[in-house]
Parts: C-alpha cells; structure tokens; sequence
C-alpha cells in the first residue's frame, strides 16, 4: 500500500544507504614495503614505503589490524602515529630474514636485514577508526 | 777443405744426438700406445663400500643408499608428525650511540633485538650455511676467515618478554612450529 506522503520509505532507504556509505565505506589499496638493516647488532638504516595501489591488488584477505585514526584522514599521518603497533602488525604478517656474518682474525661482524617485501593493504577507513588488512 | 770442417760435424752431430735432439732410432716406439687401466679390481660387495665410477659397477646390483647416523645428544626435541613444537630465542641489541633520548635509545635498540631473535630463529629452524678458510704459512696461520649466512621467512613469532639494561636489550621471542610446515 502506498504511504499518504508518496514514496517516503523509498527515499529514506536511500539517503540511509548514502549516509552510510558516505560514513564508513572508504576502502582502497596501498602497496607496502618495509626494511632495516641492523650492522653489529645496532640498528642502521630502517625504511617504510607507503603508495596507493594504482591498480586492484588479487589476493585474499589475512590478518588485519585496527587503528584510530585520530581526526586524521591521511593514511601515512596515521601510521605515522601508531608507527609502534603498525610494525608488530608487519612483523606478524613475516618478514624475510637475511643474515651475513664474518670472523676474520678472531673479529666478527655481521649484518642482518629483514624485508617486508612490498605488500597491498586493504584499508578501510570509518569514522574514528581505520582497518588494515594484508591481501596476500 | 772437406777434412778440414769433417772432425767439427761429427762431434756437432754426436751432441745432439746425445742431447736428444735428433731422435735415435730405437726410442721411436713400433706400436701405438694403449692406456692401461690402472682401477684395482674388487669384487661388487667390495665397490658398494668406495666411491667407485659409474662404468666400474657394470655388471653389479645397484648398491644400497648410504644412510649416515647421526646421533644426537640427549633429551634433544624432535619434531613429530601431528605435533607442535616451542622454539625459544634471546635477541640481543643494542642502542646506538648518538641517540637524543633514553626512550629513543630503547627503541632502537629492541628493533635491533627483534631483528636479531628472528635471526637466530631462522637459524634454529633452517640451519646456517658455514664457509671457513684458513691461510697458512711456515707452518703458522696467517688468516682465518669464517662466513656464515641464514636466509629465511619468519612468521607469527611472538614476543614473550623485553629487559633493557644499560644500552642492551634483550628479546625473549617463541615461535610455534608444526610437522605440516615443513612437509613437502
């Protein structure tokens, strides 16, 4: 039966699906990598990579963590401030040990790198939080 | 004229004869040359036991793998079928010297200890590829080299405890490892 006031339902099912979408739904994909070499057990050189994927990342969905976002809405700020949490997060997903040592004359040194090699995230962002996913 | 120079041609010419130069006639040898197979002849049970060429086995039942026996020392764990096992590791790092602050120090330096403690978990569950090399000479080493590397994915290790004393953190980490991971 049709509402007195017209389509009413109709238009109300629709802003609902706008505001929702225009709320929470804001996903895409950024591509990942990240890397530090540790030179006799001292940290040496650390590099993180962060670019959106230019094209649809294949693959399915693993681990994912949560972050707050903070009022921030760049994905490289808010990494930035949760950099701690992030890379336990990396950690988690595996990373590629590479290790080297010498001994020469009864003197050692050595040189340890691990590699995030690069990645795409799913990143979903809602209002105070943003989801993170590895697509692997 | 001729009896003149004929003394000074025989000597020239028994000196190179003698010298080798000229070829006498009973070193030229009157049949080709035949190599002789110089392999001892052991019976096939006897040939299994050394590494002898694939040619030398004809004629002989295929030997058996070679297994070697290890033995390990006691109360060593294993990893079995439809089983998981623990792997424990202290990583060790420590903080660089120009830091600006104790916190930055710490933080530094745990990375540094993380990073080490999947190391040696990689070594622990992979094994590490040893190249040593050492340069002797008048009987005393001059230079001894060792090069070892480990090359490996580590995953879902976690971490179980962190100390950090005067610029050295340690990182206890534990990995859970099963039979399925490995299996081919």
């Amino acid at each position: 039966m049709r509402s007195r006031d017209g389509n009413n339902y109709r238009s109300l099912a629709i802003c609902s699906v706008i505001l929702f979408y225009s709320l929470s739904v804001h996903a895409s994909e950024y591509l990942i990598s990240y890397r530090y070499v540790l030179k006799d057990l001292v940290l040496y050189n650390e590099s993180l990579q962060i670019s959106r994927a230019m094209q649809k990342c294949q693959g399915s969905l693993s681990q994912s963590l949560i972050l707050n976002t903070l009022g921030k809405k760049n994905f490289k700020q808010i990494i930035n401030n949760n950099a701690q949490k992030f890379i336990d997060f990396i950690h988690e997903n595996g990373m590629h040990v590479e290790h080297k040592s010498q001994t020469k004359n009864f003197k050692n040194t050595s040189v340890t790198i691990l590699t995030l090699k690069t990645t795409c995230f799913k990143v979903d962002f809602n209002e105070n939080l943003v989801r993170i996913t590895s697509l692997n | 004229m001729k009896n003149k120079y004929l003394p000074f041609m025989l000597v020239g010419f028994s000196v190179l004869t003698f010298s080798g130069c000229i070829p006498a006639q009973g070193y030229i040898a009157k049949e080709p040359y035949k190599s002789v197979n110089r392999m001892p002849v052991l019976p096939c049970s006897q040939k299994c036991n050394t590494l002898m060429p694939a040619q030398s086995m004809q004629g002989c039942t295929p030997c058996s793998p070679v297994t070697l026996k290890v033995t390990l020392p006691k109360n060593t764990p294993i990893l079995q079928r439809d089983k998981t096992m623990k792997v424990l590791v202290v990583g060790q790092g420590v903080s660089p010297m120009n830091t600006i602050s104790p916190a930055q120090a710490y933080a530094l330096a745990k990375r540094a200890a993380v990073a080490d403690a999947y190391r040696l978990i990689a070594e622990k569950i992979k094994g590490v590829y040893v190249e040593g090399e050492d340069y002797i000479q008048d009987m005393m080493v001059k230079k001894s080299t060792v090069r070892t590397s480990v090359q490996a994915m580590v995953k879902n290790a976690n971490i179980v405890e962190t100390n950090f004393k005067e610029g050295l953190c340690e990182v206890e980490m534990e990995i859970t490892i099963a039979h399925s991971q490995f299996a081919q």
